[in-house]
């Protein structure tokens, strides 16, 4: 019997961050914008929705006199990616 | 990803996920620099090792002291290279933290291997390729790599041959199992690696 899946991570953009930062544990937000391909305004935006329901942190830093924003995922992000993950499952039987 | 919030089926969740997880694997898979680094310097000081101790005469701990070579050498290549690497590349990810971790336990244990059986004297190499077998299969397996895991099979066959070798030909079967082992899987890594990014 197949399982509701997380909404927040049905969405593309959303799933390709929380993807990537499960094997990234954090990136750059630059790092994250040409992994995904998003615009910038787009992928702050989801990466907000992200940081709200408590799955990353953005750690906002300066890298010499330029802006740098991190993202890192939290134990509740890795939690509800591996929740998905086996609910994801159970639209595939073997 | 023009749409602001395309939402998913499960076929695209899954196609997502699959390849955040193979452009990790492939991060690793373009590590073949180690084995050819560590390849090469293992035959030349089997090699040397065999030359010395069985042709040249030399004794046994005289001989193996080009090991020592090997590492003087290997260390701080292999160190520069990860250092160079880490700069260029900013993230790090968790199947190369892995990978990492499995060839950091094989380092502590092979040097334990070599205390104890050089205390006892016996000769390391067969426990050598024993435990080189085990760390190659799990490299090869976690990065889905065959020609690894049959390099680990060939080390593992050394192993073996060692109980009808004397103490000098483990050399050879050494650099045999090393070339099967290391240096085919690590030239067929970097031409896989130079073909994705052409």
């Amino acid at each position: 019997m197949t399982k509701d899946l997380d909404p927040l991570l049905l969405s593309q953009l959303r799933l390709a961050v929380m993807s990537h930062l499960m094997v990234a544990r954090e990136a750059e937000f630059n790092a994250l914008k040409q992994h995904t391909g998003a615009t910038a305004g787009n992928l702050s935006a989801q990466i907000a929705k992200l940081q709200e329901a408590g799955y990353i942190e953005v750690v906002k830093t300066y890298k010499g006199s330029y802006p740098l924003t991190i993202c890192k995922i939290t134990p509740t992000g890795i939690a509800a990616f591996e929740v998905f993950f086996e609910d994801l499952k159970t639209y595939f039987p073997l | 990803m023009e749409n602001e919030e395309k939402i998913l089926n499960p076929q695209e969740s899954l196609r997502i996920i699959r390849e955040t997880i193979d452009l990790a694997k492939r991060s690793v898979r373009e590590s073949g620099f180690h084995y050819l680094l560590w390849g090469w310097l293992v035959v030349a000081a089997c090699i040397a090792n065999y030359y010395f101790s069985a042709i040249a005469g030399w004794p046994p701990q005289k001989a193996s002291m080009v090991w020592l070579g090997m590492v003087v050498v290997g260390v701080p290549a292999a160190m520069i290279y990860e250092w160079r690497r880490g700069k260029q590349e900013k993230v790090d990810n968790v199947v190369r933290e892995w990978y990492g971790k499995v060839w950091l336990a094989f380092g502590i244990s092979l040097l334990l291997i070599i205390l104890l059986t050089v205390t006892n004297s016996i000769s390391p190499v067969p426990f050598i390729l024993t435990l080189v077998g085990f760390a190659v299969f799990i490299s090869g397996y976690m990065i889905r790599f065959q020609p690894l895991v049959w390099g680990a099979v060939a080390m593992w066959i050394a192993a073996v041959a060692c109980i009808w070798l004397t103490v000098d030909q483990h050399l050879l079967a050494q650099a045999v199992a090393t070339v099967l082992g290391y240096l085919v899987p690590g030239y067929l890594l970097n031409k896989q690696s130079r073909t994705a990014h052409d």
